[in-house]
């Protein structure tokens, strides 16, 4: 449940950008959030939802653009997963690192002033 | 101006941001007065407390030693701590599933840190959130039992990857239980090739020192 948290953060984020803007309502937010971060969308936008209730973020959208795990390859190179792997998924060579996938970031607000 | 009055405006902010503030004011707090800080974190019941108390017996008399305790409910691994004669002090999170930086700053700023050299946050025990809040601490320690499965680096991989030290305890009871070490240390270094690996045993006392001496080298570093 340590989505509770993380939806608290954004409202404070989002609603002081709103504030900074003039924005009486927000109507959508965009965030990038990697897989490394085990956030479940509907969990995030669920509680999000409650915490909003009564500001200007209330009824809010939340799109999550999820940023895939970034694996370095000492034998073939960079490439994606959608989880985690101690191997790569390309070659399945055994010397890999995870060097992305741990984004939590708000990219766009719309408002409407 | 967009249709229906709808403007999108670009936000590119780290969602943590204010944890990551509160963050650097311990990191300087600690580091004006030449404090070394661990923030311990693990699954519960895989040996932070165990981990402290061992810290604190190789640190009697090298210089001050402060903990904070870091639980959702209870008293009850600081009264552990408080046994031992040093300055101890307990953060209940209730609701969160880890200690917040601003939180721990304030205990910080309340506590005598005059004396203090070295310095332990068990957080609370939870391999997710503790995972994604920094406490300025100068390194992260992630314990994993043999109890808990060997799994764990590939279901949890976050806090393996940002730990500094990987210790794997309870060592002892590897004949009774079905765990892969070599899995563990393949997949916590694919999560990050620089972490430190120790296999240890708070019982039998099987690699304590290589860790105790390890974590006295990493604080003596710190000038």
């Amino acid at each position: 449940m340590h989505e509770l948290g993380v939806a608290g953060e954004i409202l404070d984020v989002v609603l002081s950008e709103a504030d900074r803007h003039a924005a009486k309502k927000v109507t959508s937010i965009r965030l990038r959030v990697g897989v490394l971060r085990s956030i479940e969308p509907e969990n995030l936008s669920f509680l999000f939802e409650h915490l909003a209730r009564g500001t200007a973020a209330e009824g809010a959208f939340l799109e999550i653009v999820e940023e895939p795990v970034r694996i370095e390859c000492e034998g073939c190179g960079v490439s994606e997963a959608r989880a985690f792997k101690c191997e790569c998924p390309r070659c399945h060579g055994p010397n890999v690192s995870v060097t992305g996938g741990d984004s939590l970031r708000i990219l766009t607000l719309d408002i409407e002033d | 101006m967009g249709p229906g009055g709808t403007v999108r405006i670009e936000v590119e902010r780290a969602i943590l941001q204010s944890a990551d503030e509160a963050a650097a004011a311990i990191r300087a707090l600690l580091s004006e007065r030449k404090i070394f800080a661990l923030n311990l974190i693990s699954s519960p019941g895989s040996g932070k407390t165990t981990l402290i108390e061992a810290l604190l017996a190789r640190f009697d008399g090298k210089g001050g030693v402060a903990v904070v305790e870091g639980d959702i409910e209870t008293e009850i691994d600081a009264e552990r701590i408080r046994k031992h004669g040093v300055q101890v002090r307990q953060i209940n999170t209730h609701t969160s599933c880890h200690i917040q930086p601003s939180r721990l700053l304030s205990v910080l700023r309340e506590m005598d840190l005059s004396e203090t050299r070295l310095l332990l946050v068990e957080n609370v025990g939870n391999l997710v959130c503790p995972a994604e809040v920094p406490l300025g601490e100068d390194a992260r320690v992630v314990l994993l039992s043999v109890t808990e499965g060997d799994e764990k680096p590939l279901k949890y991989p976050l806090v393996f990857k940002t730990s500094d030290l990987l210790v794997i305890t309870k060592t002892d009871l590897l004949p009774y239980v079905t765990f892969d070490v070599d899995r563990v240390r393949r997949a916590a270094r694919a999560a990050n090739p620089a972490v430190e690996i120790f296999e240890v045993s708070a019982t039998t006392g099987a690699g304590m020192s290589d860790l105790l001496d390890r974590i006295e080298a990493l604080r003596a570093a710190k000038k």
